[in-house]
């Protein structure tokens, strides 16, 4: 057997076609070309979609240069979050919120396993936690794109256990398809490029198609006239979903082309090289891009990015740091972690500011997004996480006002949680839930 | 006898019968179509005819014959004189008497024409259960896909099984699809194939709980518990008082499920001479277990003895965790403890020892109690924990009076106590460590793990069961399961891995906590990269005088681990993967439940090799997308039944040769794998198992020796759950009942969705041990047995069942309770109640139609409802059904079911036994039967029916049967064969396995109907390659 030299290898698991093919399925559904066409005839701000990204450090801020003060053009904005400076109009520096369940129960994967979703999880060797919003937001918007949403990670997933005995599974995801299901993290930009462009799940879906076809049709040759009715029936069923994955694909072309403004150029990018680029600020610029392009060609309108993740072994030799990103966290409050934070903040604000830079009828495409930046702690020498930092930018259509600095600290704390936002993030993506974790209300002046 | 029955069956008559044929035509228009016109048309026909029976429609011989039941019927009810109905004029007997005997000739005539016709079995896709039971043995896992697909429509026979009523649909082929990925994303690839786990195979995690959680299960599946040796030996000892005269150790240990290697042992060392210290309290211990004699039978000594051997057990293992010994990690100046070349060499080091005593937990009679140390906290990060532990077995040891020696008998005791270990290990494996292992009172449930701080890693500590458990067999699946861990979940890489990123950094004078940046120009699996790190650490090991001599050894040797194993499972992945194409042929095999003919296989590995190269998948999910072709293929998804001569075209035979009009039919025999297919299908509702394709491959299927061993074989099978719940639930319509939300649960609490479920199996069960244990068919009416798990016996009133929900128990005397048989369930009861009241006619009408397969017309347009809710009402329902039967045209139907409802009024609408019904009045279960027959509740239904309508039973069941054995509705021609069955199904005590024989024999199921000839440019339907069965689970 031949193999091109740049097919992953086994080992390089990863790539996992599951990460490519999720929701694939659905994404034959027909309400998706009725959507289309809507679009196509009167394109008004409230058609484009909307949008959801999360951007995650591990091991918390520097929280002594991490702060925000007044409102829109008078934002005044710390050290750590100066390169938001050029976007201070359209985010949201919020302050305060918290995910109780995963306070009080140990250090690290026991502060991050349910980040996203607010529930309990468990210790030991069964690994239980919740699906999370930007999961949540997948299953109800990804089915109009190719791909329901997109999960990398700058930084490989880690097994085993902490001596919390809560597995570091909890430390390497964010994102969670079923309770006891992480969603794979893409970590080679080559590879979540391809799975995004190469229409790959589409692809794969032909070829299935295309082959069980073929199967139909030696069939066909092998049995009675009355029998053949019934393949026929198959035959009919297989090139009807043919027609509509085709169908489907150019049309998401189209939309994605009307979706943008006809004088705005689309975003172009190259693939990108394969293995791991050795340098982080490279690696997380190509995971932005991917995520960028996916966003503004509507591939995908969901995305989350693991910068680094809980426990990370990075390490920032271009910022002079010695040691690696945990064991500084240790000393958060010192120079060296600020310049990990500034850097990590630094990544988000290219993110933002290159989909600000993006048209779409008369705003950005960041103008109909939601990007979030946040960290499991607030203070890493001391595992705190009583309050999280937290970054929101994006109107989400002009549903979602900004340029406001939150403060929820003093705030009761059932006012004060991180699943009450959730709860109105859903319902602008029109999923209205009741309760999500450990939230039945909606979070207050968002 | 029944091989005779075979031989009936298998004469098919089909003699031309023009003659016949011209006069029956000549009856239809002369005599039947005037008599019609004259006295039915006025209400069977026009826009909304009677009983949706519209006489004119049938205007041809043949529409008679298609739709012969309806015929059959008019039939009936003309002898019994209910039509046309009472206040309308009767027509002149004679006349009547023409039009039945027509009837009676179109039958006689079409059963001596087309005897033994296969009929029309068309294509058919599997059904959503058969789906469903096909992943299950196909995978080996029931992974439930079909729970999303859309309900399935039943064909005229009320079965959901057929190509007549099964269709496919764009939504309903993205639904396959969906599940197809899904199926693919279970899959594991193993060094000799692959296999399929319960849980999504997608990151690290899931290959972890995969590998992890069938060692675990080997480990827990190991007899390693002491008491049952010290019981096994007390049996052997005592064997001929026990009636054993001749066993042997070897015998003993069989019997018991113990070690045959590892019992020896134990009874030698509790039979030797001169024995001192443990081994001789135990050896007093044992002498003491009470000895059997003719007096004392075993059996009442049983317990005396397994208190005995468990006090010994408890005593071998304090000794033995008090006598454990401790080490402590190679000492490196700057180094952790934790560091895990260390740590490594700290477990293998504990490994190796776990059959020797420590010297230092003995003590003399004469020496002054030792001062103990308090116990110090738990060390923080990178402290050695070995300090605490050593506190806390001190602490344990000066406590337990056994390891004390008197003063000048040291080596004497030592010898004993180092004797006793080396027959019981202190563990016979590790399954879980934590950060402060040997301490396990901390970190539960991190099964397999090293016990790093902050990173994976899995250690393998199992040497005493390798070495006093295990054979050999045993010993080599064990070995098999920890490379595959390293194959499947490649934890060595992942532990070096992590441990570089996170851990390494402290060799560079960094921080405890500090990893190693990425290298540059390698991958950091590479062996150069292994062996850079590899320098570092022994250069650390030698830098300092102090360190211990054999830590820069230590280092050398992990290190080494770490690259044999890498390149060990890079080699044998790449090995592997031919074995993995010739997996994917064989399941393609399996589940296409024939043999790949050469060109079928080479397409299949020819699309492999394109997503593989095309679509650039890695190798894994090249084959996870050839799974999901073959889930997709039609070869998969439908059933076809192909001829054993292969095609109409090659069978030579075609109508317009025979010249024979009147034939209507060529019957070919099924080619042995359609037949095995049908066969299994009809049984199991899933594909064949590896024994049926084995006959199939052999060509001796149909021969009914053969066939008739293969049915009982599959009837005794569990799978033949798959017979019970999609036959029973069809025929007795209560299919859909898992998902029945139409009771009120406010108004009937004890209403949930356990006894839902529980309502949902009884039926289910009784049928299920009918089948199995080849009882009477006529058992599901009469028996007085059922079964209930406990939400159903409380239900019942019945006893308490102890245990959950899947605790079923047969209930012998359960008419006691009022239950019995299928008539008075719970679930027929509720499904055929409209909410808030019980309905006598729907029940009665579920009695007569669905059970006994008599047939009433269905009502007429515009009948008054009764009031849906009981409390409600000022009358009893009953009284209210009597006046509506004084009406006559309603009595014509109501009389005829209604009395069938009334004796189930004991039950309320949740099928719960009542005195009263929900207004308060007590209730009445008498009835008046057809005939005039006063009955009073169930037993009086079952004695009516047992005095008048069984046989209209067993017709039913007969007919029900045979209609969802060979997929389609009955036709006439199939008429004779139901008589036979009922015929054979008497003669046999109507067991149900009889009938099941009868019907498999039949030649409805042993042939198809010959195609009509077409043009055919190919034929090949013969395999070119041989079906061969190679490993695979899921039979």
């Amino acid at each position: 057997m031949t193999q091109p030299t740049d097919t992953p290898s086994f080992k390089s698991r990863a790539f996992s076609r599951r990460a490519v093919l999720r929701g694939t399925g659905c994404a034959m559904a027909l309400p998706w070309l009725e959507s289309v066409s809507a679009m196509a005839q009167a394109p008004t701000p409230a058609d484009f979609p909307k949008r959801f990204g999360v951007v995650f450090m591990g091991c918390g801020v520097n929280e002594n240069h991490w702060s925000a003060e007044g409102q829109g053009a008078a934002m005044k904005l710390s050290k750590s979050l100066e390169s938001l400076e050029p976007l201070k109009q359209k985010i949201n520096v919020i302050d305060g919120l918290q995910v109780k369940s995963l306070m009080g129960q140990g250090i690290h994967p026991a502060q991050t396993g349910s980040l996203l979703s607010g529930v309990q999880i468990s210790k030991g060797a069964l690994i239980h936690s919740g699906v999370s919003v930007d999961q949540m937001i997948a299953g109800h918007v990804g089915q109009d794109t190719a791909q329901s949403s997109i999960v990398l990670s700058c930084e490989q997933p880690m097994t085993g256990y902490h001596e919390t005995n809560f597995s570091l599974a909890y430390s390497s995801h964010l994102s969670w398809q079923t309770a006891d299901s992480p969603v794979p993290v893409e970590v080679y930009p080559s590879l979540a490029w391809d799975s995004l462009f190469d229409n790959r799940g589409t692809l794969l879906n032909i070829s299935v198609l295309d082959r069980v076809n073929d199967r139909a049709k030696d069939l066909s040759r092998k049995i009675s006239a009355t029998d053949r009715g019934k393949l026929d029936e198959f035959m009919t069923s297989v090139r009807e979903i043919e027609r509509r994955v085709e169908v489907m694909r150019k049309g998401a072309n189209e939309a994605s082309e009307k979706a943008g403004l006809k004088n705005a150029s689309l975003a172009t990018m190259d693939r990108p090289t394969n293995g791991l680029p050795e340098d982080l600020r490279e690696h997380s610029k190509l995971m932005c891009d991917i995520i960028t392009i996916a966003f503004q060609t509507n591939k995908s309108r969901v995305a989350s990015l693991l910068i680094s993740r809980d426990l990370s072994a990075m390490y920032y030799p271009f910022i002079n740091v010695k040691d690696g990103h945990h064991s500084a966290s240790h000393y958060n409050n010192n120079d060296e972690y600020e310049r990990i934070t500034n850097f990590h903040v630094s990544q988000y604000a290219y993110l933002i500011s290159k989909l600000d830079g993006m048209k779409e009828g008369e705003g950005t495409v960041l103008d109909n997004s939601c990007i979030m930046f946040l960290s499991n702690m607030w203070v890493g020498r001391t595992h705190d996480n009583s309050r999280l930092p937290l970054v929101l930018a994006g109107g989400l259509g002009g549903t979602l006002e900004t340029g406001r600095t939150l403060n929820y600290l003093s705030e009761t704390e059932d006012k004060r949680k991180m699943c009450s936002l959730y709860l109105s993030m859903m319902d602008r993506f029109g999923i209205k839930q009741d309760q999500f974790g450990d939230s039945n209300t909606r979070l207050e002046r968002i | 006898m029944r091989l005779s029955v075979f031989a009936m069956l298998a004469c098919v008559a089909a003699t031309p019968a023009l003659a016949a044929e011209a006069d029956l035509q000549k009856q239809f228009h002369e005599t039947v179509q005037p008599f019609a016109a004259k006295y039915c048309a006025g209400c069977h026909s026009g826009k909304t005819p009677a009983a949706q029976f519209d006489i004119k429609s049938y205007d041809s011989l043949d529409k008679v014959k298609a739709e012969f039941p309806r015929w059959a019927l008019v039939s009936e009810r003309l002898h019994a004189k209910e039509m046309p109905p009472k206040p309308m004029k009767a027509p002149p007997q004679e006349e009547m008497d023409k039009i039945m005997s027509f009837v009676e000739a179109v039958r006689a005539e079409e059963i001596k024409r087309a005897a033994g016709d296969p009929g029309i079995v068309l294509a058919r896709r599997l059904s959503n259960a058969e789906y469903g039971y096909t992943i299950r043995d196909l995978t080996g896992q029931d992974l439930k896909v079909a729970r999303q697909f859309p309900v399935d429509p039943a064909n005229p026979a009320g079965f959901d099984n057929t190509g007549e009523s099964l269709t496919m649909s764009p939504p309903l082929l993205t639904k396959y699809l969906q599940a197809a990925r899904t199926i693919a994303d279970h899959l594991v690839l193993k060094p000799d194939g692959f296999d399929f786990a319960s849980h999504l195979v997608q990151v690290d995690s899931d290959r972890d709980r995969y590998t992890v959680g069938r060692i675990m299960d080997f480990y827990r599946a190991q007899p390693t518990d002491y008491a049952r040796y010290f019981e096994a030996a007390w049996r052997y000892r005592h064997r001929a008082a026990l009636g054993n005269p001749n066993a042997t150790l070897a015998t003993t240990a069989a019997a018991m499920k113990i070690s045959a290697k590892y019992l020896p042992m134990v009874w030698g060392i509790l039979n030797e001479k001169g024995a001192v210290g443990p081994v001789a309290t135990l050896q007093k211990m044992w002498l003491s277990m009470p000895a059997p004699s003719a007096k004392t039978l075993a059996a009442r000594l049983a317990p005396q003895v397994q208190a005995k051997a468990v006090q010994m057990r408890d005593f071998t293992v304090r000794i033995r965790k008090h006598t454990a010994m401790q080490f402590e990690s190679l000492k490196i100046e700057g180094l952790p403890g934790q560091t895990q070349p260390l740590q490594n060499w700290r477990l293998k080091t504990y490994a190796a020892n776990h059959r020797k005593s420590d010297p230092a937990a003995l003590r003399a009679d004469n020496a002054p109690p030792a001062a103990l140390p308090e116990i110090p906290k738990y060390p923080g990060l990178h402290q050695d924990a070995t300090p605490r532990w050593n506190t806390i077995m001190a602490h344990a040891r000066a406590t337990n009076s056994d390891l004390v020696y008197p003063a000048g008998q040291r080596e004497q005791y030592q010898k004993a106590f180092d004797r006793f270990a080396s027959v019981f290990p202190d563990t016979f494996m590790v399954t879980e460590r934590g950060r402060y292992w040997p301490d396990e009172s901390e970190d539960k449930g991190r099964f397999l793990s090293a016990g790093y701080h902050n990173s994976g890693g899995y250690y393998r500590d199992d040497t005493a069961l390798m070495q006093l458990i295990l054979d050999e067999k045993g010993q080599r699946e064990l070995n098999r399961l920890w490379d595959e861990f390293d194959y499947i979940a490649d934890h060595t890489q992942r532990t070096y891995t992590q441990w570089f990123f996170n851990n390494s950094g402290v060799v560079d004078g960094k921080g405890a906590e500090s990893g190693s940046p990425r290298p540059t120009g390698h991958e950091i699996t590479e062996t150069v990269v292994i062996n850079q790190m590899r320098d570092k650490y022994v250069a650390k090991a030698l830098a300092d005088k102090k360190n211990d001599p054999g830590a820069a050894d230590a280092m050398r040797q992990e290190f080494k681990r770490i690259d044999d194993t890498l390149r060990h499972v890079e080699r044998e992945r790449k090995a592997s993967e031919p074995r993995h194409l010739a997996a994917l042929v064989n399941f393609a095999e399996r589940a296409y439940r024939r043999p790949l003919t050469a060109s079928e296989k080479n397409s299949l590995l020819a699309y492999y090799k394109t997503v593989r190269t095309k679509n650039r998948l890695s190798h894994n999910d090249a084959i996870r997308d050839s799974v999901v072709s073959v889930l997709m293929s039609p070869d998969f998804l439908y059933r076809f039944d192909l001829s054993a001569t292969a095609s109409a075209a090659q069978s030579g035979l075609t109508k317009a040769a025979t010249n024979a009009p009147a034939q209507p039919f060529i019957a070919e025999k099924l080619s042995s794998y359609s037949l095995a297919s049908r066969l299994s299908y009809f049984l199991w509702s899933s594909m064949p198992d590896a024994e049926l394709l084995r006959h199939a491959a052999t060509g001796d299927l149909s021969n009914p020796k053969v066939l008739t061993a293969q049915v009982r074989r599959m009837l005794k099978d569990p799978k033949v759950k798959g017979l019970a719940t999609e036959f029973t639930g069809n025929w007795l319509v209560f299919r859909q009942f898992e998902t029945n939300n139409s009771v009120d649960r406010e108004r009937f609490p004890t209403f949930n969705d356990d006894l839902r479920e529980a309502m949902f199996q009884e039926p289910i069960r009784l049928v299920q041990d009918t089948i199995v244990n080849d009882r009477s068919a006529l058992d599901l009416l009469y028996g007085k047995h059922t079964f209930v798990n406990p939400p159903l016996a409380k239900h019942y009133g019945m006893p308490d069942v102890p245990g959950d929900v899947n605790n079923w128990v047969r209930i012998n005397n359960a008419d006691k309770y009022g239950r019995g048989g299928i008539l008075p369930m719970a679930v027929f009861m509720t499904q055929n109640s409209p909410g808030l009241r019980t309905s006598p006619v729907k029940r009665g009408n579920w009695v007569v139609q669905k059970v006994l397969g008599i047939r009433v017309p269905p009502p007429p347009p515009a009948v008054p409802e009764l009031p849906n809710d009981e409390t409600k009402t000022d009358r009893p329902i009953r009284e209210m059904l009597a006046q509506h039967r004084s009406v006559p045209m309603c009595a014509a139907c109501h009389s005829k079911f209604d009395s069938f409802g009334l004796v189930f009024e004991g039950f309320g609408p949740v099928g719960d036994a009542r005195t009263k019904d929900g207004a308060g009045r007590p209730v009445d279960v008498s009835a008046t039967f057809p005939g005039e027959v006063e009955a009073v509740g169930v037993p009086g239904l079952q004695q009516f029916i047992r005095d008048h309508r069984q046989d209209r039973f067993v017709d039913n069941l007969s007919r029900k049967l045979l209609a969802y054995g060979l997929g389609r509705s009955l036709q006439l021609s199939d008429e004779s064969l139901v008589d036979r069955l009922n015929l054979h199904m008497a003669n046999n005590g109507y067991r149900f396995g009889a009938l099941v024989e009868a019907i498999v024999l039949s030649p409805q199921f042993l042939n198809r109907r010959a195609p009509e000839p077409a043009p055919l440019q190919k034929a090949d339907l013969q395999p070119a390659v041989k079906f061969v069965k190679t490993a695979q689970k899921g039979n």
